[in-house]
Parts: C-alpha cells; structure tokens; sequence
C-alpha cells in the first residue's frame, strides 16, 4: 500500500464524472472511483430506479428489451414481495441466531463463573499483601524481591478447538461477563503480539482500552496511577488474549515479566485462550516468563458438544419452524465433521441455507406464523398471503400432487398447515429419547439427526427380527440407530433407571408416547430388584452365578422391550418432515445449490470452464466436433486443452507451434473445402471461422492467451534460468 | 461417508496427474527449442495487434451475460441480507459486475476499487467511504426529520477509527448500507495480509456490503477462517464470462516480448498517479535532474534530500525514504553506486519515455 503521508490526498474521482462519456476508460485505471450515489428516492425508502450508467450489458435482440418493460410492472410487486420476505428472513433468522446464542451463554456459562471465582480468591489474596500508598503504588521502584509477589495469576483456557474462529464469541462473552461483575477487561489479540510492534504495541493498546482511546504512550506508571485514581483500584484488572498460540513469544514474554513486576500494585490477572494442548505456553514462552506465571487451567466444552446442544436447540426444540431436509442436513454433517470442524461454518451453512430458502420459495414468508407464538393460529387467507398464485403455486408443490391432494381439497388446507406446525412435536420426543439412550454410547445428536431425517424411513429395517438376531454379528454399515439398540443390552440397571427417568420427562407433554414409557415401569423395577438381589447394581455382566442370571434374563428382556417401544415410536411418530404435504414451505432441500454458494471451487471450475467452454458458451460452432481442437474456440481454451498435454514444464516455442497448428491449418482446410461444397461453406458461415491470420495476430493472441492463463494462476512465467519454459501449476482440480 | 470417498477420490486424481506429469518431464527429454527459434514480430506490432484482436463468440458472450441478468435480484436480496458476493469462473467480469451494480444497486452508492492495478490505497478509499456514509446519514436524518447526534463528522485519523465509523451502530437501519464493488480482491496491491485484513475489516462493517471478483485458482488461500466466516462472509457465484481480460492484462508482460520497456512507462504513470502528491513531486525533482544532466549515472540521494527538503515536500531522511522504497518497489528508480563512490537514484526509463511521463502526471 502507499504511504498516505501527512497530507490526506484529495480522493482521485469524484461521483460526477464517472458518468461523462469517455470516463469509464479513465476508470478503469483509477485505483477505485464512485460508480454512482444512492439515488434520491431511496432515502425515503423508495426505489425509483431511474439512475442508468452508461455501463450497461446490451441486450443483443430487441425481443428481450421489450421483455423487460413488461416485467416493471411487475416490479413493483416484485419490490414489495422481496421487502417482505427480508423482513420475514430477519424475523426467521434473527430467531435463530438468538437461539444459539443462549445455547452458548448457557453453556460457558458454568466456566465463566468458575474464571470469576478464581479472579476474586487471588484478588482477595493479593490485597492481603498489604495496601500500598498512593506514591509507592505508581513507581516502578523500590523493586519486590520477594518471589511471591512477582507472580503473575494466569487462566489458560482450553478450548478444545484447533480453530480460532469458534472461540471470538466466547471471549467476547467471557469480557462482557467479567465487566458486568465489576472487573477491568482489556482484550488483546494476536495482531497486538506482533514482533513488528514489539510490548510497546500491546502496552499502547491496553492503555488505550483502559485509560483512554486517544493515548498514544506505551508507560506501566500511567496504567497504574490510573489503577489508583477514583474507585479502580477495588477491582481487578484483567486481560484477555485469545489467541495465545499465534502471538509473537517474546513480545508476550516481555508483557508478561513487565506486568509481573507490578503484579502487587497493579493486580493483573492475564487469561490466555489456548488451543492446541495445555503446554503451548512452555513452547512459545521464554524460561523466565514461565516462571513469573501462576496458572490455573479451565476448560470449555468441545465443538461437538456444543454442536449437539445448538443442533437441539435449534431444530428440535420450538425455534423457528425453518428446517432442512435429510441430504442438506448430510451435507452440513459431512461439510462439519470432513471439511471444517467448526460450528461457525455451521451456523453459517444453516444462515446461507435459510437465506436460499427465502429466496427461492414464494411460500416462505409463511414461516412467519411458524416464527410467532403458537396461540396464533395459521390462517392464510386472514393476510391475504394466499393470493391465487401463490395458492396455485402451493398445490403444484411436489409433496402435494404426490399425496394427490387437489385443489377441490383446497379448505383442508388450514388443517395440513396445523398439521405442519405441530407435526415436529412428536417427532422430536422420538429423536431425543434416542439420543438419551444413545448417550451412553456417546453418540452424537448430529448423528442420529440426520439418520432420522430419512423420507424413506431405512431405519426400520433394523427392527425386523432377523436384524435383531444379528444385530451384534453384523459390523458393516454405520447406522446410529442400530448402535443404540445393540447399546441398550449391556445397560446397567441405575442407567435404566436414569434412561426411563429421561424418557418420561421428555415425553411428558405427549400422552401416547408417555403411556409407552410408563408401561416399562414394572419391568424396571424387576430389574432392580434382580440386581440388588445380586448386590452389585452396576456391573451386570460378571459372576455366572445364578441371581446373575436371573438378573441377565431380566436385562434382556427390557431391553426388548425397549427396542419395541423405539420401534413403535419410530413407526408411528417418526413421520419425517419430507413426507408430510406442504412441507417445502418450511424445508429447505436443494442442496447443490448450498454447496455450491458455500464452496466455491475456483480451482475446479476455472479449469472445467476452459477444458469445456463450449458447454458454458452453448455456441454451435466448437460443440460439435468432440474433443477435436478447433479454431473457433476461445484461445486461451486451446491453449489451455494443449497445456495438459505437456509435463510440468511447458516449452513455449513447441506450445506456440502447436497453437499456431490448430488456427492455421484448420482454417485454410475449411478455405480449401468452401471452394468445392458449398454444404461446407453454409457451415462456414455459421462458424465464422477467419481466415489464416496474420503471424502478428497469431503472436498476439498467443500472448494474451497465456497472460490470461497466468492471471487465472494456471502458469507460472519463464524465468531468468529457465527462460524458454513456463511451468504448470495446477495439475487436475 | 459418500463425501469422504469422493473427496479421497478427488485427491488421488489430483496426485495421480501431478505424477504424471512430472514423470513425463522426466521420462522424455525436454524439447530445446528456443523461444528466440520463433521469428517474433516487431514488439511495437505485437503489441498494437494484442490490442486490437476480435472477440470469439461475442455473441455467445452477451447472451451468457444477459442470462446472468436473471440473477440480479437473487443477488441483491443476498447484500441485503447481509453476505458479500464472490464471483468466479473464467473470464472478465468487470462488465459484468458494474452492470449489476448500475442496473439493481441503484437505491444505494456504488464505490469501485480496481484491485488489477499495480497498486491501490486502501487508506484513500477508506476515506471516500466514510465521506459518503456520512453524506447518506446526514440525509436519511434530515429525510426522517430528526435531529442528528453529531455523529455525522467522522474522524479522518487512523485506519481504526474510520472502519469503527463505518461499523456504526448495530440498532440503525439494516438497509442502509454502501456497496463496495471490488475487481481482482486477487489482484497484485491487495495481495498482501494487511491489504486482505483491512478489506475483511471493511467487510464486516455494518455498512458496506461487498462484491468482489476473483481470478486466481488459489485466491481462497488468501483468508483465513475468521475472515471467510465473520468477516466476507462469502456467497460464491459461478459465472463465468469468457469476456477477455482487457485491462486486467494491461500490467502483464508479453510472454513472446521479454525484457520490453515500452510498457513501464505508461505503468509508471498509473502507478505514481495513486501515490501521495508529496511523492510525485519528489519523483518529478529526480525525473528533471535526470533530463537535465543526461550523461550522469544518475542524482546522489542526498542531493535529491536535499532539493526536497527546500521545496517542502519532505520533512525528514525517513519520509523520503519511504516514497524511495515505494519506488523501488514499483521498480520506478533505481540505484547504483556512481564513480565517487556516492550512491546515485536513475529511473530506467529513456529520456522520450520520461518526458511524456512528466506530462502526464503535470495535466
């Protein structure tokens, strides 16, 4: 970047001129320019629309202009439909972000607690050293020598995660937690660690966050005269680094031994999140700012967990109603635990699939009656949200015309919709009874989510009885379900006990699945019975002796049982969403579309659209002839195609040569066969081909062709030692 | 499990062709010939031909870029829905883009920052965007009838304080946003971390949305999790446009014109256009000396110290040294050690060159 020096430069363009004829040339060498202002309309929140820059895509055929005219009237229904279905996405959205954002409070919130207590005992203990005088507490001497007083209280944090992104909100809450109990909170990141700025950097930085914004001096003695104005000094101080493996070591060395110096007059209490193994700071920390540290270690919960509890949260408790279907939930589960680890990108891919949801299905703003409170009953046409279209829209819904409900249907429509709203009730008491008794097996709830999801409800076939026979023999196939009810037969009687305590909490509000439950009571309490008869209720499988026995044939026989109460719930609730009508409104399904707005591929597809440029550009001339290299084709496409079939190096005279091949000799052949058949001159017509172009226009294209190469990093310059060789960078996708 | 097969399989594709490749270097020998084996045309020609070559398919080319104008209102609900579009896919899509920004963007400003040049100033733009958030605001306020709060003169200090005002407050108006249309994020000046952490700063911001484009097969490597997830926050658009890379390609050389100097004139110019006025007349002084006093190896730094400093365009040894450094960089000067021993500055271009260039940056 340019040194901006001390005189701001004008910027180089102004919001005028971009529009005057010629300017756009100019533009394009300036590094950046106004392309136009908001126009004045939307500032009372209303498009006009009427700004046109002259840098437009012209439409070749008239036919499509014409189009258009017809479509503003529809615009502005258009504008009033998208506005409303933004709204209703924030709506939707913002629900669930909320949503998660409690799951997470909730779930740090026990360490968060834990960091605070710790902070008030060692607080506590170093006041007991003594108050110091105002004139002693802001000067760096007399030095302490006492080992003691030197140490430097420290929190590492583990977070479980190789990836930082998960744990910005954490510390962001973990501040605005330690503020809110009266603590000082100064937040340090990497960047403020750099060796660039050395401790001068990360003092000015925590001086600027605890004195004041503006203060550019980097001195121990102003934060402590702070410390002792007004009331600060009854609280303590604390500093938050939380990325501690990617700070520069010495620079945090050396804010380490400086602050210890002043652990007694300032009392600072450092928090370093630490994210690979608990000895990270050994590995980055010099010996004597090791020794200055008296650490305690606090640890969140893992990704996965936090996962589960978001996942729970999210769609199985009442959230917003937004779902998605068995293979977008795959998808997110393989894009998870293969590609990112990270419930950010999670909670994102759920944000882009809701965001696609909106904008592809016209039903969704119903959602918002799913977003509201339940008393508010769903009737469409109160609203006027069922307008024809949209109702004709609603009944060619797949789901719809493959249940062969019609439009003489039409007045069940408020009652599928009930049925829509409550339908997840039942079935998400049956996905986490199974995860309760997956528990003890730790199964994950991502896991047993997505298996349940199924439209084709695969999962029964475990429950026929040749499956139950060989249920333990067979191996192959990871199915969730199955590892529960294999798990089930080495339960323990107090895990039964606390099984059938969850399940009946869980069930509760749903008397056809509680009533199941409770019929297991009786067979519970003969279990117990059995093992205490053993007097050993927790370890089920060890003497052959015959109260074992008894108490084995008694297992088994709740575990049976309990498999059957799972398959009952799974064949009578377990109606997953994709197979209820109207279900698209609420599920998103189209997971192409997610992976390729979530991934982009640029190394694939640039090359994919060179090798086949004639499947994207649909032209007559170059599809035809198979894989045969043809004049017609985009250049930098043939020289790509004669790329691939060189070594890593390229020698540029022969790949010029052959270059050279394909656009001379196709051409005078085609010259050669128009003089004789004019069925070939029709084609050439159609093709346009050119005639054999000059030696400089071959050069030149060659040129462009290989710099257009380089700028979509497929090639690599000659250099000085090799100059007559470019080299290939990228080899397949 | 599907996907980790396929993913597996993906990768062995990849090594197995690497593979092959580079066992074919090995196995046969290299060809010898020479690039200087070509009779290559004049460069002057060359050159003037590269910029005068016909389009393929330019109707195929329009067609696939009104078929993209479908997209536009998909594309304008996601800005406002609060992500940043990432287009991709071979082919210019700078046409493309300010298209979709001049013909759906209307309702708010459009800044563009042509990240192909040689160099850019974030600081600059950074600037401009506060300038016209600040004019937006004064105006919804005014709209809207109630009193402003004196927020509206943002600070022109530090890099900081200007994004923590673009940020603004989370409670105003979702919608009022300003959209930053970035061509070649990729590209050569915004390659670096700091230039790519300041554009994910921008990103964040609460009112700025981002189009960018990208070119390079490997531009994912320039971010990081943070900035892919909370920052851009990306929604990736294939769209390729097999539009020829005509400006992009202005700063590249000529593969078949090696060594060439024509060029560097006119990139000379655009390059010392986006630097500081300071810097260029401290370039001027050094290009006059050198038209002055031909037959030198070129003007001794403390010379050209000291001529600045009488002109105030520097202050110090270490201002001018970091417009030198820039120079350098840029490849605008060069230096070398004159017969005395005293390190002399000589700009690497002909005299004809130099004058036109002074004219330029005098207009």
């Amino acid at each position: 970047m340019a040194p901006s020096g001390t005189v701001a430069d004008p910027p180089p363009s102004s919001a005028t001129d971009s529009f005057n004829s010629g300017a756009s040339e100019e533009n394009d060498i300036r590094p950046f320019f106004v392309l136009h202002k908001a126009s004045s309309g939307s500032l009372q929140g209303k498009s006009t629309g009427t700004v046109r820059s002259k840098r437009t895509i012209e439409s070749p055929t008239p036919k499509i202009a014409k189009k258009s005219e017809v479509e503003s009237a529809e615009e502005e229904d258009g504008q009033f439909l998208s506005n409303r279905r933004l709204k209703i996405f924030e709506t939707v959205w913002s629900k669930i972000e909320k949503t998660i954002e409690n799951v997470l409070r909730d779930s740090n919130s026990k360490i968060f607690n834990g960091i605070y207590d710790w902070i008030r005992e060692s607080f506590e203990s170093i006041r007991s050293y003594g108050a110091l005088s105002l004139s002693e507490a802001v000067r760096s001497y007399p030095v302490l020598t006492q080992a003691s007083s030197k140490q430097l209280f420290t929190a590492l944090v583990l977070t479980r995660n190789l990836e930082m992104v998960d744990d910005l909100l954490t510390f962001e809450e973990l501040n605005l937690h330690l503020k809110s109990q009266g603590c000082h909170v100064a937040k340090l990141s990497s960047m403020d660690f750099s060796a660039k700025n050395g401790v001068g950097g990360c003092l000015r930085g925590l001086l600027r966050q605890f004195v004041m914004p503006t203060l550019d001096v980097a001195d121990v003695t102003t934060l402590a005269s702070w410390y002792r104005e007004n009331e600060n000094h009854k609280n303590p101080v604390v500093i938050i680094v939380d990325d501690t493996e990617r700070c520069c070591g010495s620079v945090l060395s050396d804010l380490i031994l400086i602050l210890s110096e002043w652990a007694v007059k300032v009392p600072i209490f450092l928090i370093m999140g630490v994210s690979t193994a608990h000895d990270a700071p050994r590995k980055i920390l010099s010996v004597n700012a090791l020794q200055r540290l008296c650490a305690s270690r606090f640890t969140l919960s893992s990704p996965a967990e936090r996962m589960d509890a978001v996942l729970e949260a999210v769609f199985l408790k009442p959230c917003s109603g937004f779902t998605v279907s068995h293979k977008v939930a795959l998808f997110m589960r393989s894009y998870f635990l293969c590609q990112d680890g990270t419930l950010t990108s999670f909670v994102r891919t759920l944000k882009i699939a809701c965001l696609q949801h909106f904008s592809s299905e016209p039903l969704s703003i119903m959602l918002e009656h799913f977003c509201q409170d339940r008393s508010n009953q769903l009737t469409g046409e109160g609203n006027g949200l069922l307008t024809e279209s949209t109702m004709k829209h609603a009944f060619d819904l797949p789901s719809v015309t493959r249940n062969k409900i019609t439009r003489s249907t039409c007045e069940l429509l408020p009652q599928f919709l009930l049925d829509l709203q409550r339908m997840p009730n039942p079935w998400s008491i049956v996905v986490l009874c199974i995860y309760e008794a997956g528990k003890f097996d730790k199964l994950r709830l991502l896991d047993i989510f997505c298996e349940t999801l199924d439209p084709e409800a695969r999962y029964l076939k475990y429950f026929s009885p040749s499956a139950i026979v060989n249920c333990q023999s067979q191996v192959s196939g990871r199915s969730v379900i199955r590892q529960v009810l294999r798990k089930l037969r080495d339960l323990s009687p107090s895990q039964w006990r606390s099984l059938l305590k969850r399940w009946e909490n869980l069930s509760a509000e749903f008397s056809e699945i509680n009533d199941k439950v409770m019929e297991l009571h009786p067979l519970k309490r003969s279990v117990e019975a059995a093992g205490q008869r053993q007097g050993l209720p927790n370890s089920p499988k060890k003497h052959a002796s015959r109260s074992h026995t008894k108490l084995e044939k008694e297992l088994s026989a709740m575990a049976d049982k309990v498999a059957a109460v799972i398959e009952f719930m799974l064949r009578e609730y377990m109606k997953p969403v994709e197979s209820v009508p109207f279900h698209e409104i609420l599920c998103f399904k189209n997971v192409d579309k997610l992976q390729s707005a979530l991934l982009g591929d640029p190394r694939g597809r640039i090359q994919s659209d060179l090798l086949e440029a004639h499947n994207i550009l649909h032209c007559i001339c170059c599809s035809q002839r198979g894989t045969t290299l043809l004049p017609s084709m985009h250049d930098t496409s043939i020289l790509y195609t004669l790329a691939q079939e060189h070594a890593d190096v390229i020698n540029l005279h022969d790949w010029y040569q052959s270059f050279k091949t394909i656009l001379v000799s196709r051409s005078s052949k085609t010259k050669q066969n128009s003089k004789t058949c004019s069925k070939s001159k029709k084609r050439k017509d159609r093709c346009e081909e050119p005639e054999a172009p000059a030696e400089a226009l071959i050069q030149a294209r060659f040129c462009r062709a290989v710099m257009e190469l380089q700028i979509a990093g497929l090639i690599r310059l000659p250099s000085k030692r090799r100059p007559d060789f470019v080299q290939r960078v990228a080899f397949g996708s | 499990m599907e996907d980790v097969e396929n993913i597996e399989e993906d990768e062995c594709g990849f090594s197995r062709n690497y593979f092959l490749a580079k066992e074919l270097g090995g196995s046969s020998k290299r060809s010898a010939h020479k690039l200087s084996d070509i009779n290559i045309v004049d460069e002057q020609e060359l050159r003037e031909t590269a910029l005068n070559i016909e389009t393929k398919h330019e109707k195929e080319i329009s067609e696939l870029l009104n078929d993209y104008k479908t997209m536009y209102p998909k594309w304008v609900f996601e800005l406002r829905c609060g992500f940043g579009l990432l287009m991709y896919g071979f082919g210019s899509k700078k046409l493309l883009i300010e298209d979709f920004a001049s013909a759906s963007l209307t309702e708010y400003s459009v800044v563009v920052i042509n990240g192909y040049l040689p160099s850019v100033n974030l600081k600059q733009v950074l600037l401009a965007l506060a300038d016209l958030l600040s004019e937006l605001l004064k105006c919804r306020r005014k709209s809207s009838g109630s009193l402003s709060k004196g927020q509206e003169t943002f600070p022109s200090r530090s890099i900081d304080e200007i994004l923590s005002f673009l940020h603004g407050s989370q409670s105003e108006d979702k919608d009022c946003f300003i959209c930053v249309v970035v061509h070649n994020i990729d590209g050569p000046a915004l390659r670096d971390p700091e230039s790519q952490q300041t554009l994910a700063q921008l990103a964040s911001c609460s009112h700025i949305r981002i189009i960018a484009s990208i070119d390079h097969v490997n531009a994912p490597l320039l971010w990081d999790k943070k900035m892919v997830h909370k920052q851009f926050n990306w929604l990736w658009h294939h769209v390729p446009t097999f539009a020829p890379y005509k400006v992009e390609c202005v700063f590249f050389p000529l593969v078949l014109a090696q060594g060439s100097t024509a060029q560097t004139a006119k990139t000379a110019a655009i390059v010392l256009q986006s630097l500081t006025p300071n810097a260029q007349n401290v370039f001027k002084i050094l290009a006059e000396y050198q038209l002055s006093h031909p037959d030198e190896d070129g003007m001794p730094t403390d010379d050209l110290y000291s001529a600045s400093r009488e002109r105030f365009f520097v202050s110090s040894q270490v201002t001018l040294n970091s417009h030198l450094t820039e120079f350098k960089d840029h490849e605008l000067v060069k230096t070398k050690r004159n017969s005395d021993g005293q390190e002399c500055l000589n700009i690497p271009l002909s005299a004809d060159a130099l004058r036109q260039l002074l004219l330029d940056l005098n207009q």
